[in-house]
């Protein structure tokens, strides 16, 4: 009975965590919405919420991972987005922490790999949905993306490496 | 600060040449002009597909269109400017003959 009940408190407390956290991603995503980068290159964002499933990702917790980004994914395209916005996110954000996922195992690659990885992918996978729907002229664009990837991937890497060290706790 | 392993720099450095290399590509087709414009005297004298090879004879200037890129065969203007441009075949390049007031335009 005591184990059961544990049990259930176990389940909580992750649901709790998990809703925190996605909650946390959501505003992330809304501040970044927020901040205007049309200017530089249009549709470019840092992806702050990416660290909390890189965070996951490096404590080994592979299903929470991709619990928080779908669900993020899915609440933020509700919230602020459209049904268009939410094809290209939910994609974009499935294949990318598949990647991240297997990468995350490998020996030779650290964090900021794996986040480099994960947001070159995000981005080429929203680039293809776009020539799907936009044709084929979207591909010049595809450049800026690889390097704001990098750009973007290597600082949300250096996050969750740095948050990683500072949460000692497990979720 | 051991962060960064080995994989990750090669990881990078592939993407980061990667961008560079289609930065340049998409860049050259990207400008690909696709008509040629001549004005004299701000006026369309001639207007025409890059792609088609041709000559085109004005009152002291004769331009050439080959390969997909124009250049001023002749002039009879003293600095021969125009001549000296070279070829161009980029969108938005000109070559310009200031004293025959003739302006060739890539669009």
């Amino acid at each position: 009975m005591s184990s059961k009940q544990s049990d259930s408190g176990n389940r909580i407390k992750s649901l709790t965590v998990y809703s925190l956290l996605c909650a946390f991603c959501i505003v992330c995503g809304y501040i970044e919405f927020l901040i205007p980068t049309a200017a530089i290159a249009p549709g470019v964002k840092l992806g702050i919420s990416n660290s909390v499933a890189l965070v996951l990702l490096i404590k080994g917790d592979i299903k929470g991972a991709f619990a928080v980004n779908i669900t993020r994914i899915l609440l933020s395209a509700l919230l602020f987005g459209s049904p268009f916005s939410l094809l290209f996110s939910f994609c974009a954000g499935v294949i990318s922490t598949v990647v991240c996922a297997v990468l995350i195992k490998m020996p030779k690659l650290s964090p900021i790999g794996v986040s480099v990885a994960g947001a070159v992918c995000h981005n080429t996978v929203q680039i293809a949905i776009a020539s799907f729907i936009f044709g084929k002229g979207v591909w010049f664009y595809l450049p800026v993306l690889i390097l704001s990837g990098v750009i973007c991937g290597t600082a949300i890497g250096l996050l969750g490496i740095v948050l990683t060290e500072k949460i000692k706790s497990d979720f | 600060m051991k962060k960064l392993k080995r994989f990750d720099i090669i990881l990078i450095g592939f993407l980061l040449f990667a961008s560079l290399v289609l930065f340049t590509v998409f860049g050259t087709i990207k400008r690909k002009g696709k008509r040629v414009v001549i004005k004299q005297n701000d006026t369309v004298v001639y207007s025409g597909e890059l792609s088609k090879d041709g000559e085109v004879s004005l009152k002291h200037n004769t331009v050439k269109i080959e390969n997909g890129e124009v250049f001023m065969k002749s002039a009879d203007c003293k600095n021969q400017i125009c001549v000296k441009t070279g070829k161009i075949s980029k969108s938005g390049e000109t070559i310009i003959c200031l004293p025959n007031k003739v302006i060739v335009e890539i669009e």
